[in-house]
């Protein structure tokens, strides 16, 4: 579970381009749920995003973690809320490479090294045997039929496979919850509802998952539990989206 | 540990596989790299195997020389000379020795005239060296002839080439008996061109040279320290003059390499971002960042350093010989032994390694302190 308890998050403090993104949020994220903030650019949608996931720190309030396998997390035991605004750097980033796996708006994937590079990289600093993390990979890129691709370069995919290779890279390191940044942006309504799909097969895993849309077959669709509307750094309203 | 191994292999994997993306700029920067390295130690190989092969030589020499000398001029030394010197305690042997130089008009080369007692060629018979008889198409049997002091000619019959090991100290030498020295020269009798002295026990060399003068005014004795002092400042003018040539290519080098490493592209920056938003440290990506340097520089130095080792001692450092070996028509040829200091090697390592490894991460670690949410925005 995820818990925002008054958050703010201002840019540029005490400077003459001060802005304040944040204002003042509260809102409980559940596992095995999905979540999705509705509203127009500039609403403070990303801002949340990079804030729950361990991305910045907020200027004011707090976030904790809980049952997250927090015990996995160095320096915390089992059951113990993580109250994560004031890690240090090493803690966050660790938090952040566990619990959380990303999905950009434009995938962020790395260009000119291959597919499977690509969908290992997250697990690279774990110091896990390289062998396992490749075979984790390919068994990834084999879930979601791109395994053809693994020895391609990135650059040489069409949208709908490099979505499903950013997909891949944020499910191996196995998180708790999935952040998604505007994932049908770029997409045609055919790779969106494929990728709504997918985001079913999670929620059926139990895993947590948020997502920053103003895409109405992502805040419209049955999957989503609760959908947050956000306007200018603030929640307008909050609740279960049927 | 394990886990500690695992995430430096992971990471230096990807290092590669990151530098193989830009083929291009990175074989570009190892080839100039590579070419540095390579010049700077042929030098410092040479001049280093040069000195161990000097002092090879001179390990033999006697361990004083005397001279005359005549309103400051080196002169004739006569024999009596010998016989005091003999006379001082601590003084074990002196030898008289004959030797002068000879223009070689034909061939526009000078030799080096010697006797020798031990070994010597026999009357009316010359030992010569390896270049003589290269430049003069001479082998053991055919006859050399010179002219005289008085413009007459002497045929002497070569009785034997000196071995080519011998070439870097003997290239250019004429061994003769005394009697056809003195006769070729006009050298008078019971005179020498100096006097080798050896001395019993070496701590007293410069006691034993401090009486020679104090006996013999207008003796120079000249200690073979002060001759292996001397080739060691000859070799280091010869190569201190080449790096401070090369100096102007290393200094175009480090720019050149400045400009590459520190300019972090666009891509580059975005590809921090990447990485620090998927769940690297700035740590990792520090790590990454001297691997991709480490893997250039090491190359390029490892790859310098036996290209150097291959030019200088199997091809006897061909491409700046002239340089370094001075001007004559006799150039010895010959192979070094191979004698590497470690010290240099460490030295030229400390300076082109450590340098450009460092160079590449700071750019990369000013970039990846920014938070990572830069990523999630791009």
């Amino acid at each position: 579970m995820i818990e925002l308890l008054n958050v703010s998050k201002t840019y540029n403090s005490g400077k003459s381009n001060q802005f304040t993104a944040l204002r003042d949020v509260s809102l409980t994220i559940g596992p095995g749920k999905v979540t999705v903030l509705q509203g127009p650019s500039g609403s403070g949608k990303t801002t949340l995003l990079t804030l729950i996931g361990c991305m910045a720190r907020p200027t004011s309030g707090r976030i904790m973690l809980r049952n997250m396998g927090t015990a996995s997390f160095p320096g915390f035991e089992a059951g113990e809320g993580v109250e994560i605004t004031s890690l240090p750097e090493r803690f966050l980033t660790g938090i952040r490479r566990s619990a959380f796996g990303f999905i950009f708006q434009h995938f962020n994937l790395v260009r000119g090294i291959t597919v499977l590079e690509n969908v290992m990289l997250p697990a690279y600093p774990t110091g896990e045997p390289h062998d396992a993390v490749r075979k984790r990979a390919l068994q990834l890129l084999e879930m979601f039929d791109i395994s053809r691709h693994a020895p391609a370069r990135v650059d040489l995919l069409s949208g709908g496979e490099i979505q499903r290779v950013a997909i891949a890279r944020a499910l191996i390191n196995n998180p708790s919850v999935i952040i998604a940044d505007e994932p049908t942006a770029h997409l045609d309504t055919k790779l969106s509802r494929e990728f709504m799909a997918i985001v079913g097969s999670f929620k059926k895993e139990g895993k947590a998952i948020l997502i920053a849309s103003h895409d109405p077959l992502v805040y419209d669709a049955d999957l989503a539990d609760s959908v947050v509307l956000m306007r200018d750094g603030q929640i307008i309203s909050s609740g279960s989206a049927q | 540990m394990n886990r500690y191994l695992e995430r430096h292999r992971n990471i230096a994997d990807f290092a590669l596989s990151s530098l193989m993306r830009r083929k291009g700029k990175n074989i570009s920067l190892l080839l100039v790299y590579t070419l540095v390295v390579f010049i700077i130690a042929s030098v410092l190989f040479f001049i280093h195997a040069l000195k161990h092969e000097a002092a090879l030589i001179l390990k033999d020499a006697p361990d004083m020389v005397v001279q005359r000398l005549v309103a400051g001029r080196q002169d004739l030394i006569p024999a009596g000379y010998g016989d005091k010197i003999a006379s001082i305690r601590g003084v074990s042997e002196v030898t008289p020795r004959l030797w002068g130089y000879y223009f070689d008009a034909a061939v526009g080369a000078n030799y080096t005239m010697m006797t020798a007692e031990l070994q010597g060629p026999e009357p009316e018979k010359i030992i010569i060296g390896n270049g003589v008889a290269r430049v003069r198409r001479l082998a053991a049997g055919d006859i050399m002839t010179f002219r005289a002091y008085d413009g007459k000619t002497s045929l002497l019959q070569v009785q034997s080439v000196l071995p080519y090991e011998s070439e870097i100290a003997a290239s250019d030498l004429v061994i003769m008996h005394e009697a056809d020295f003195r006769l070729l020269f006009n050298f008078p009798a019971k005179e020498a061109t100096d006097l080798a002295v050896k001395v019993r026990n070496p701590s007293e060399i410069s006691t034993v040279a401090a009486k020679i003068v104090k006996q013999l005014p207008d003796a120079r004795p000249i200690l073979k320290s002060e001759i292996l002092r001397t080739y060691d400042s000859i070799f280091d003018w010869r190569g201190g003059m080449i790096i401070v040539i090369l100096a102007m290519a290393l200094l175009s080098f480090i720019i050149f390499a400045w400009d590459k490493a520190t300019g972090l592209s666009a891509e580059e920056r975005k590809e921090i971002g990447i990485l620090k938003s998927i769940g690297w440290e700035t740590a990792d990506v520090l790590l990454l960042k001297f691997w991709e340097g480490t893997a250039i520089s090491l190359s390029a130095f490892l790859s310098g350093v036996i290209l150097a080792y291959g030019h200088v001692f199997f091809f006897s450092a061909s491409l700046f010989e002239p340089a370094l070996k001075g001007w004559a028509v006799l150039y010895p040829e010959f192979r070094l032994t191979p004698a590497v200091d470690a010290y240099q090697l460490a030295v030229l390592f400390f300076l082109t390694v450590l340098p450009y490894t460092f160079t590449t991460i700071i750019p990369s670690w000013r970039a990846a302190t920014v938070d990572p949410d830069a990523a999630m925005r791009s």
